[in-house]
């Protein structure tokens, strides 16, 4: 379960001595159950990227306190954090973020490496994502010979492959077409009711909350929780 | 992370860089090989002077002066731990000028007195027979038998110039003189003849170590001594005391090397003046330390020098990768992770440099030593460089530890600041980069 409490956020901008405050994040609190999926949509520059950071662990919130799994993860350190999401957060990026140097297969491989798994393990891993995102075929290409579509299952294999419980996704469908859009939504989808993963997905798009167990929308830094029903 | 996926990692990226990579590590290569090459030469020179050094002299040999008048106060010397003999020589310091005859062969020597039952103790080698045991029995010098010449040997002599020198070697006795007799003569100042005395050779002094020494030296017993200032006061205007006739020298002998630092010690303790060529190599030792230490220390001037390039190569790896850092971290990296991954690709660029340099180095050592003698030799034809067996330039095992430590740790050194840098990065900005 992720709980957020109180989370503000204000960022400074200009030159110094000169500074003025752009609160981002005002006073945002709800929580996160295992197995779901969030959606927060909003409008560009609403703040959500920022929520996101701030849950990952890359910002750290002004005021307010986050749970994660039952740990109070708001005053770790830089290496506490990494430790944690190593285990804990899988991360999908809207612009993919993979290794131009190496293959998919290489991608999905490197947070175990990272992590320290043997290789023979290692191997055996990635096998298996690369089957569930359906990619076996196109392992060994270099992300620039891969779709927008593959690259974006590239992303989301190399955010499964340590097994963690929560996953982070900003914008996973923006750099996508919209036929492709409805492919990685339904896989997300598949992985959420196969194996209970939580995820918590960012978006300006609306159709990404089709598939979410609760929205949420952002404006101008507050957080507001929209009545759905239950699909 | 695996340490073994740690260097694949550091290899993948050294690949993608090969050429600015290169030239990192040929600067690298470059300082390293100067330090070790400009260091290797007094290692050199320091062996070639210690063997030059130990090549001629006993080692375990102390000579021994009294600073006053006194004679020697050779019980307290004896009682010292560790001595084994002291042997003595006595020179005969008045004018009075050996005149050695064999056979119809004479020629000119030189006297000294010896005490053979110390010189045996201190176990003094001889070429050939055995140390005297009887008052007439004396040890010639390995050359003395060359140096008896007949009448007919020293007239062509005469005639020739000093340039036909091939001659020389077939010039005075062939034979050894082991076991033969001798006479010896002296002659005083004003022309006077003492009597003729026979001795019998029973030894044979050692080679000299170089090739243009002689030793036609003969060495008698110091029972001789009394007899033969009689015989020369006998005939000479003048008459000497022993203590004017005779000059003495002692040598104390060690039982082995490592006895000699505290035999000096009492000798000194004793207020006497000693010589010993342990001490000398001290003094080459000290002097060739401050050597090897200000050209290692100029040496590292030219490692740093090359350092330089690494930090730049390091900083420029950081700032390209800084977006590959950010997805690192995201994923799970630790400060400490990416730390170590910077810090091993410039270790691993000078480790390479120095494994390069150390190869190098012995190349040139090894074609120096070959070649310096015999281009000295092809400028100078007169000096003999090339027959000294100068060795210019050693890599010992030690200036290769030293010289690798250095190069390595300035490596790690130089690029410690940009893996610093590369764990600050934030994660929200790389990964905004494009
Ligand atoms: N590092 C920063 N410094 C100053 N302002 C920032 C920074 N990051 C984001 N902002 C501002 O915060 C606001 C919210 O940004 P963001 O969270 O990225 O919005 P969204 O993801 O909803 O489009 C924007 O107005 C943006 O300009
Ligand atoms: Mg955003």
């Amino acid at each position: 379960m992720i709980q957020l409490q109180h989370i503000s956020h204000t960022f400074k901008i200009g030159k110094k001595g000169n500074e003025r405050g752009v609160p981002v994040l005002k006073d945002i609190s709800f929580n996160i159950n295992d197995g779901e999926i969030i959606s927060i949509v909003g409008k560009s520059g609403s703040g959500k990227s920022t929520l996101l950071n701030v849950i990952a662990g890359f910002l750290k919130p002004e005021t307010g306190s986050i749970h994660m799994n039952g740990k109070e993860t708001t005053n770790f350190t830089e290496a506490e954090h990494a430790k944690f999401r190593m285990v804990n957060t899988g991360f999908i990026f809207q612009n993919f973020q993979l290794m131009p140097g190496l293959t998919a297969k290489e991608n999905i491989e490197l947070p175990l490496k990272i992590k320290g798994v043997p290789k023979q393990s290692r191997k055996q891993h990635v096998q298996e994502i690369l089957q569930k995102v359906e990619l076996e075929k196109v392992a060994d290409h270099y992300p620039n010979e891969l779709s927008g579509g593959q690259q974006q299952r590239v992303c989301i294999a190399r955010a499964l492959v340590t097994n963690p419980p929560i996953i982070l996704a900003d914008e996973p469908t923006g750099s996508l077409d919209s036929e492709t859009e409805q492919e990685i939504l339904q896989l997300i989808k598949q992985l959420n009711v196969q194996m209970g993963i939580t995820f918590v997905i960012i978006t300006h798009d609306e159709e990404v909350a089709t598939i979410a167990n609760r929205t949420f929308r952002m404006h101008d830094g507050v957080l507001k929780e929209v009545e759905t029903v239950a699909i | 992370m695996l340490f073994k996926d740690q260097i694949d990692f550091v290899r993948q990226h050294v690949k993608k860089n090969r050429m600015r990579i290169f030239t990192t590590v040929l600067a690298t290569t470059m300082g390293c090989a100067f330090l070790i090459v400009l260091a290797s030469i007094a290692f050199g020179l320091q062996g070639t002077m210690k063997e030059e050094i130990l090549s001629d002299s006993a080692v375990t040999k102390i000579e021994v002066y009294s600073n006053d008048e006194e004679k020697l106060d050779e019980k307290a010397i004896r009682s010292i731990p560790n001595v084994q003999a002291i042997v003595n020589k006595s020179n005969i310091q008045a004018s009075a000028f050996p005149t050695v005859k064999f056979e119809n062969r004479s020629g000119n020597s030189e006297i000294s007195f010896s005490n053979f039952e110390q010189a045996k103790k201190a176990k003094l080698k001889l070429s050939q027979g055995t140390y005297p045991s009887k008052k007439n029995e004396v040890i010639v010098g390995y050359n003395l038998g060359q140096n008896l010449l007949t009448k007919q040997e020293l007239k062509a002599m005469e005639k020739e110039d000093d340039t036909t020198k091939e001659k020389e070697n077939k010039r005075g006795l062939q034979q050894s003189l082991l076991g033969k007799e001798i006479t010896v003569a002296f002659q005083t100042e004003d022309d006077k003849k003492t009597k003729t005395r026979n001795y019998k050779v029973v030894g044979i002094g050692e080679k000299p170590v170089k090739e243009w020494l002689t030793d036609s030296t003969i060495q008698m017993d110091e029972a001789m001594k009394p007899i033969v200032l009689r015989d020369y006061n006998k005939v000479a205007d003048q008459k000497l005391k022993e203590k004017d006739f005779y000059y003495v020298s002692h040598a104390v002998y060690a039982t082995d090397l490592e006895a000699v630092k505290g035999i000096l010690k009492k000798l000194k303790s004793m207020h006497l003046s000693v010589y010993s060529v342990t001490e000398q190599l001290d003094q080459l030792n000290v002097f060739f330390l401050a050597l090897k230490i200000g050209l290692i220390f100029v040496g590292t001037i030219a490692v740093l020098i090359a350092s330089i390039g690494i930090y730049n190569t390091m900083t420029m790896a950081v700032t390209e990768r800084i977006r590959e850092i950010g997805v690192m971290k995201a994923i799970g990296a630790g400060p400490r992770l990416v730390q170590r991954l910077f810090v091993m690709e410039s270790a691993y660029i000078g480790i390479l440099g120095t494994v390069l340099a150390i190869l190098i180095s012995y190349i040139i050592s090894f074609a120096s030593n070959l070649l310096l003698p015999k281009i000295l030799e092809a400028v100078m034809p007169e000096s003999g460089i090339g027959e000294l067996g100068i060795r210019f330039s050693t890599i010992p095992w030690e200036l290769v530890l030293i010289a690798s430590a250095i190069s390595i740790g300035v490596a790690i050194l130089s690029g410690w600041r940009p893996a610093r840098k590369a764990t600050k990065i934030d994660v929200i900005q790389a990964l905004r980069q494009d």
